[in-house]
């Protein structure tokens, strides 16, 4: 057992920090900004990373990675989120581009890959439906094949990003008459296709959704990902490369940092924060969670890497920590500023330039990936072996619950 | 980095599992808490001849000179069998401090005695205001005095939940030679012989009744040569030894938590109520993750922590954070145990669980009060460096009121100017 790092990863995280510190605008980080000019700075920041081979590390050098193992790359994530960094492609980048290295051909790898390794395109993941949310085999979306086309029809909703997308990762029904997880097939469409529209949905937590409507978008076959009405299973396989959890942790951690640097300089009656004994315990109960989500996000990095010969990773409680201690660390900061960490950022009395209370409205827009049942759910089922009713009883079950009570 | 276990610690997990598992049955574990010992003398000779004892001394003490990683996968066993045994206060925090302190004389006398398992040393540490006001790990909790009568010092005070004292044949005395100075100056550490006049122990009937004692020091004589270390600097030793005593207390209830998981598990895949298996229902499961979510955020906190101390590391922060998150998440992890468990839980002479439960409660006031702790860790952050800044030329939109930013893409202009977008 051993929880250090070798010399060469130390070197290559003080590197990327170096990168970052000389790249970012001194100003980077103090507002949820959306603007114009903020969003093509993080294009062309993303352009940027990308030439400098931090964005696509760990894939491999014919596919414009640098080739880096997987602790490496968890060490770029790390940094990453120490930033403050979000890609504008994040799913993109953590959960599309490995489909496509899974199940894609190598005309498909070639005509996709080099674009986003370049840092040139944004692509966002377009699972979620109405009817689809944590059961994602009940799609909705129709793909109908019609000679070397897919005509796509239906909605997806709660879709991340306030950028403007150039392909969307998505699932779409392709087969009617077997179980529904055996009928969904896996598609990479370009994102302005004709008949597909769009409408933002604002969330509280700063962040963009959006709505995604195809009516009549005719797809060619070349965009699909993979088997035909496998697509439910290959976007499962690809679930475990979401493993981004180190750039949580990170982020946790730089907030973690500013907010002790705050508590020391700020006085209340007198005394600076840091010496009042409920701003301690508080603190201290941050630490040590900020510590535990770092050391479950890298046991899951880890766990990948060894997967070969461990097995798959059964179950993985990196997901967990982002979901609870984002919201509890949000609430501990919040408690410690009292009345005013309610202020947002732009007024003379906001402390932290309003980070706190950013932090709060976004920990409560956190169910992107699973809400916090669906992971225990998971981990009970497969992690814990603990038994289910048969989903073959589903409907029965549910016909049974719908009916009116005589 | 690396999560797994080499395969010597694994071979140490899997014998020590076997062993506790036959050697060590519930059964053991409910006669000893009903006896006067306190410990079964027999699972300690079988303990002692495989080699259990000396396991983190040298060679040359009658040890294997195993690291600290290899001890606390040893405590993780036996907090899973709630091995009722004086292997913490004889092995790790008498045992360690003369090893770390101690002349080689003493180190010849009583290391290979303790290694063997014919001596059992306690440690007296904690007094009747230091274990109220939560400071038994500071030396500002140390006030019984040592005072020197010629040859000899004399000890007057009470020690307060002494483990082990009163099947001791030696007590490791943490008494005051001098008024507190600055780092535990004017702390000096004695060998005292259990049998001394002077000495009255009492156990204590406990949650647990582990049997944890007050000890008196009623005029006690004591030679100077029992003194382990030096005279009034004996507290710099011992300090470290209490980490590995804190971060071995970790291991032992991450080993309990993790079988609080399977017995839970277990009891919720095999008891049929309405027709199916308890396991089924989505609350049982939520109880159930809550226990492997317990058990497995302290397990590496806690093994990094000995890693760290194994390795020789600076590692006040981790051992701190180690103690603080396990003692809440232990007592957490039983709480959700038995929620699944119900009445198999907790009825006293049937179910192993509230064993486990019961043993927390000793174990999480034990060398590191949760309070103190988090204290400790608040104050390794003072330490922490000013994040740096980045450099680059600002972007000049920090302050624009968010209602007036709009996002760049057409979709976001359009609902801005009121149209629909789609």
């Amino acid at each position: 057992m051993e929880f250090g790092f070798t010399k060469e990863q130390e070197k290559l995280r003080q590197k990327i920090r170096n990168f970052f510190l000389k790249e970012l605008p001194e100003d980077f980080g103090r507002s949820g900004d959306m603007s114009e000019e903020a969003q093509s700075f993080m294009r062309d920041f993303q352009k940027k990373t990308a030439a400098a081979g931090y964005l696509t590390s760990g894939w491999k050098k014919e596919y414009g990675g640098m080739g880096l193992g997987h602790l490496e790359q968890g060490i770029v994530d790390e940094e990453v989120g120490y930033a403050g960094i979000g890609w504008p492609s994040q799913l993109g980048l953590h959960l599309a581009a490995p489909a496509v290295f899974l199940f894609g051909t190598e005309e498909q790898k070639k005509k996709f890959i080099p674009a986003l390794a370049r840092g040139e395109q944004i692509w966002f993941e377009a699972f979620t439906e109405p009817e689809a949310g944590s059961d994602e085999s009940n799609q909705q979306t129709w793909a109908v094949q019609e000679g070397d086309f897919f005509i796509l029809n239906g909605q997806k909703t709660f879709i991340s990003g306030g950028y403007k997308p150039d392909f969307l990762y998505t699932l779409a029904r392709t087969e009617d008459s077997v179980p529904k997880h055996r009928g969904i097939s896996l598609f990479l469409v370009p994102a302005d296709l004709p008949g597909i529209s769009y409408r933002p949905l604002p969330t509280i937590g700063g962040g963009v959704q959006n709505d995604i409507f195809f009516k009549n978008a005719k797809v060619h076959k070349e965009y699909l990902l993979g088997e035909k009405n496998r697509g439910f299973y290959h976007a499962m396989d690809t679930f475990e490369f979401e493993r981004t959890g180190t750039a949580n942790s990170g982020r946790a951690r730089r907030a973690l940092e500013e907010f002790v640097e705050f508590c020391k300089e700020e006085k209340r009656n007198g005394k600076a924060l840091m010496a009042d004994p409920e701003v301690r315990k508080r603190l201290a109960q941050m630490a040590i969670e900020t510590e535990i989500w770092r050391l479950i996000c890298w046991k899951a990095v880890w766990w990948f890497g060894n997967r070969e010969k461990l097995g798959p990773m059964h179950y993985d409680l990196s997901g967990m920590c982002t979901k609870r201690f984002s919201t509890t660390h949000a609430e501990r900061m919040s408690e410690i500023l009292g009345a005013l960490g309610q202020i947002r950022e732009g007024s003379k009395w906001a402390k932290l330039s309003g980070a706190v209370e950013r932090r709060w409205r976004a920990a409560r827009s956190l169910h992107a990936g699973g809400t916090i049942e669906i992971y225990k759910y998971a981990i009970a089922r497969r992690g814990l072996g603990l038994p289910r009713i048969p989903a073959k009883f589903n409907t029965q079950i549910g016909q049974a619950l719908r009916e009116p009570k005589k | 980095m690396d999560y797994l276990l080499n395969k010597k610690q694994e071979g140490l997990q899997k014998i020590a599992r076997m062993t506790l598992e036959k050697e060590c049955p519930e059964s053991v574990v409910r006669e000893a808490r009903e006896g006067d010992e306190g410990y079964s003398p027999e699972l300690w000779k079988k303990i002692a001849k495989l080699g259990w004892l000396g396991l983190a001394f040298p060679e040359q003490y009658g040890g294997s000179g195993r690291g600290l990683l290899d001890l606390a996968v040893l405590y993780e066993e036996m907090g899973r069998a709630v091995c009722p045994s004086p292997h913490l206060s004889t092995v790790v925090l008498s045992g360690l401090t003369i090893l770390n302190a101690g002349s080689e004389r003493q180190k010849k006398a009583f290391l290979p005695k303790i290694a063997s398992g014919e001596l059992i040393v306690s440690l007296a540490l904690s007094e009747p205001k230091s274990a109220w006001d939560g400071n038994s790990m500071d030396p500002s909790g140390i006030t019984i005095k040592a005072v020197p009568d010629g040859k000899t010092y004399i000890i007057n005070g009470t020690k307060l939940l002494v483990y082990d004292a009163h099947v001791a044949d030696f007590i490791l005395c943490v008494a005051r030679t001098k008024a507190g100075g600055k780092n535990g100056d004017g702390i000096t550490l004695f060998l005292i012989d259990a049998k001394s006049p002077g000495i009255e122990c009492t156990p204590l009937k406990t949650t647990a009744y582990d049997k944890p004692c007050e000890v008196v020091f009623k005029k006690v004589k004591v030679p100077q040569a029992s003194i382990i270390g030096k005279v009034d600097k004996g507290w710099a030793p011992l300090a470290k030894v209490l980490q590995i005593g804190a971060v071995m207390v970790c291991a032992q209830m991450v080993g309990s938590s993790q079988k609080a998981l399977e017995l839970a598990v277990d009891h919720a895949k095999t008891r049929i109520q309405f027709d199916m298996p308890i396991g089924v229902h989505q609350y049982v499961q939520g109880h159930c993750v809550d226990v492997l979510w317990y058990s497995e955020t302290s397990r590496w906190l806690t093994y990094q922590a000995a890693w760290r101390l194994s390795e020789g590391m600076p590692c006040d922060m981790e051992v701190a954070m180690a103690k603080a998150w396990t003692n809440e998440a232990h007592e957490k992890a039983c709480w959700h145990a038995h929620q699944v468990l119900a009445g198999v839980g907790y009825t006293s002479q049937k179910g192993a669980m509230s064993l486990y439960s019961m043993k927390g409660k000793s174990l999480q006031h034990y060398l590191g009060e949760t309070g103190y702790c988090l204290e400790k860790v608040a104050e390794e952050m003072e330490k922490w460096p000013t994040p740096e800044e980045p450099r680059g030329k600002p972007l000049g939109h920090w302050g624009t009121p968010i209602e007036d930013q709009t996002p760049a893409w057409e979709p976001w202009r359009k609902l801005r100017e009121g149209k629909k977008t789609w």
